[in-house]
């Protein structure tokens, strides 16, 4: 079975698959693509429901026998099935509850806060073409108002809220521990994926945090992380945003 | 006995799914039934097991957990009886974007037409000072612009049309799913399966104009399907509403399109 994984800079949700990728000691054919000018939309599996209409937005896409693999936290589920070597995930069922629960959390709250701030930061920038190619009308709507410059400040507001919300249950979980769960798993990459670009965009949520920052560093210092970091084609891939999950329409 | 306490409301949307899930596994468990419409969920008593007051929530002796899709698979996990997830780890990945897709996508479009026709009109009546100390107590903000929205009946045009939008998008791309595969997303009886029939399960009466036995069939085969399965008659039967009963319009053998107005 070959595999091939279409990524982005290591930031956000690429940052996620391609760490669980290197974790677990698994090889793909890895292709960079530019999600920030939309690129993912002209793969030959960009109309694919799974990626076509994505949750997570402009995210990285993992092609298994043609079928293209979207939303990184479940990819790296799949990369922590197939791999080698210590588990991503917790080997009890509670661990695993609170795992994917705390992901589900930081998927809704945190990341569409991420994006948005890091696209108002970073703007991305797809062509008409490029547009006009994507499949989900609501995705395509927040690439336009982005790419207009279409900012609400309440949503800035919330969102930076949000980072602090996130930022702070961080500093809560790792009291007395070197990871989220205990062991290493999905869940510290998928929050450092999603906050290791907001320490500069949202520095206040950041400061007096010192347990967040020693995790930061613990995770970046990971060997498998070290070689993600690497692939970078950008001094700071972590300035590297595209839309992302869309912030809760209502309750 | 299990050891589970779940706490529900009606088998529908979020609460029907760990209840399913529990009786498809053959777990036995106590059942407190929160009424939704009486706030329940955020009285004091439903707030010391679950401080966020979202419904449902569930004891398995001394754990509380909550989030009903990562409940089910705790449930699939630890329980002996039928497995919920394939073991193929891709139609694992596939399971779970289609049971993501649902929580975060359609289901909060399927919800706010929902809550807009259904939930609002129903508590709109009582007293006014009453129903604003209800809306003080929830406690995630989040929640409390939805209830806020659905008591006052504030949804926009502009947001029930997106609904509807979308509403008719997921209606296809399950259709589509559903076309390819005999389970959504798998070839076996799943955790997405119980999560979609918790979400479509009364479609051809909520949405006649995009769901039926000629619109969409695979559909049609499928909440027919699961609903013919003993543990979903069981937990439909737990139901006390109106709302839920309308799962009998699966007994009928043929749904046909309803005739342009």
């Amino acid at each position: 079975m070959s595999m091939t994984l279409y990524h982005g800079e290591p930031n956000g949700p690429s940052f996620t698959v391609l760490a669980a990728l290197f974790e677990k000691s698994l090889k793909a054919e890895l292709i960079r693509i530019d999600l920030a000018a939309g690129q993912r939309h002209s793969l030959p599996c960009a109309q694919q429901a799974e990626v076509a209409m994505s949750v997570e937005g402009e995210g990285p896409v993992l092609v298994v026998d043609d079928e293209g693999m979207a939303d990184s936290v479940f990819v790296a589920c799949y990369l922590d099935d197939i791999g080698h070597g210590p588990a991503l995930r917790p080997a009890d069922a509670y661990g695993r509850w609170e795992t994917m629960t705390w992901c589900r959390q930081l998927i809704e709250r945190a990341a569409p806060a991420a994006a948005y701030l890091g696209c108002k930061a970073h703007p991305p920038r797809a062509d008409a073409a490029m547009l006009a190619r994507i499949g989900s009308v609501d995705l395509r709507n927040r690439w336009e108002e982005m790419s207009a410059g279409v900012f609400a400040p309440e949503k800035l507001a919330d969102s930076a809220a949000k980072i602090t919300q996130a930022v702070e249950k961080i500093e809560a979980r790792i009291d007395g521990r070197d990871w989220l769960m205990g062991p290493f798993t999905i869940a510290d990459l998928e929050s450092y994926a999603w906050l290791a670009g907001m320490v500069r965009v949202v520095p206040a949520a950041f400061a007096g945090k010192p347990r967040t920052a020693a995790w930061m560093e613990r995770v970046k210092s990971r060997p498998a992380i070290v070689r993600v970091l690497a692939l970078a084609s950008l001094p700071d891939p972590a300035a590297s945003w595209a839309p992302g999950p869309e912030i809760n329409r209502w309750g | 006995m299990s050891g589970v306490i779940l706490y529900h409301w009606e088998p529908n949307a979020n609460s029907g799914k760990p209840m399913l899930a529990l009786m498809e596994k053959g777990v036995a468990f106590s059942s407190h039934y929160l009424d939704l419409l009486g706030f329940d969920q955020h009285k004091p008593e439903y707030l010391a097991v679950n401080p966020q007051g979202t419904i449902p929530a569930m004891k398995h002796g001394n754990l509380v957990l909550t989030e009903s899709t990562a409940i089910m698979e705790y449930v699939d996990e630890a329980f002996p009886g039928p497995r919920l997830m394939p073991k193929d780890p891709r139609d694992r990945w596939r399971i779970r974007w289609w049971m993501k897709f649902m929580d975060q996508w359609l289901a909060p479009s399927f919800s706010m037409i929902g809550w807009s026709v259904f939930i609002g009109p129903a508590v709109r009546s009582r007293d006014p000072e009453q129903l604003k100390a209800a809306i003080e107590r929830i406690p995630l903000p989040e929640r409390r612009v939805a209830w806020r929205k659905a008591i006052y009946g504030l949804f926009s045009e502009e947001e029930m049309k997106e609904s509807q939008r979308r509403v008719a998008v997921g209606i296809r791309m399950l259709e589509d799913a559903l076309s390819k595969r005999e389970w959504l997303g798998s070839d076996q009886y799943s955790l997405a399966d119980v999560n979609g029939f918790n979400l479509a399960y009364a479609l051809p009466l909520s949405q006649p104009k995009l769901s039926s036995d000629d619109l969409t069939p695979n559909i049609m085969r499928w909440l027919r399907a699961i609903y013919a399965r003993p543990p979903t008659k069981a937990c439909w039967a737990m139901g006390r509403t109106a709302m839920v009963k309308r799962v009998a319009i699966l007994e009928q053998p043929h749904i046909g399109q309803e005739p342009a107005a």
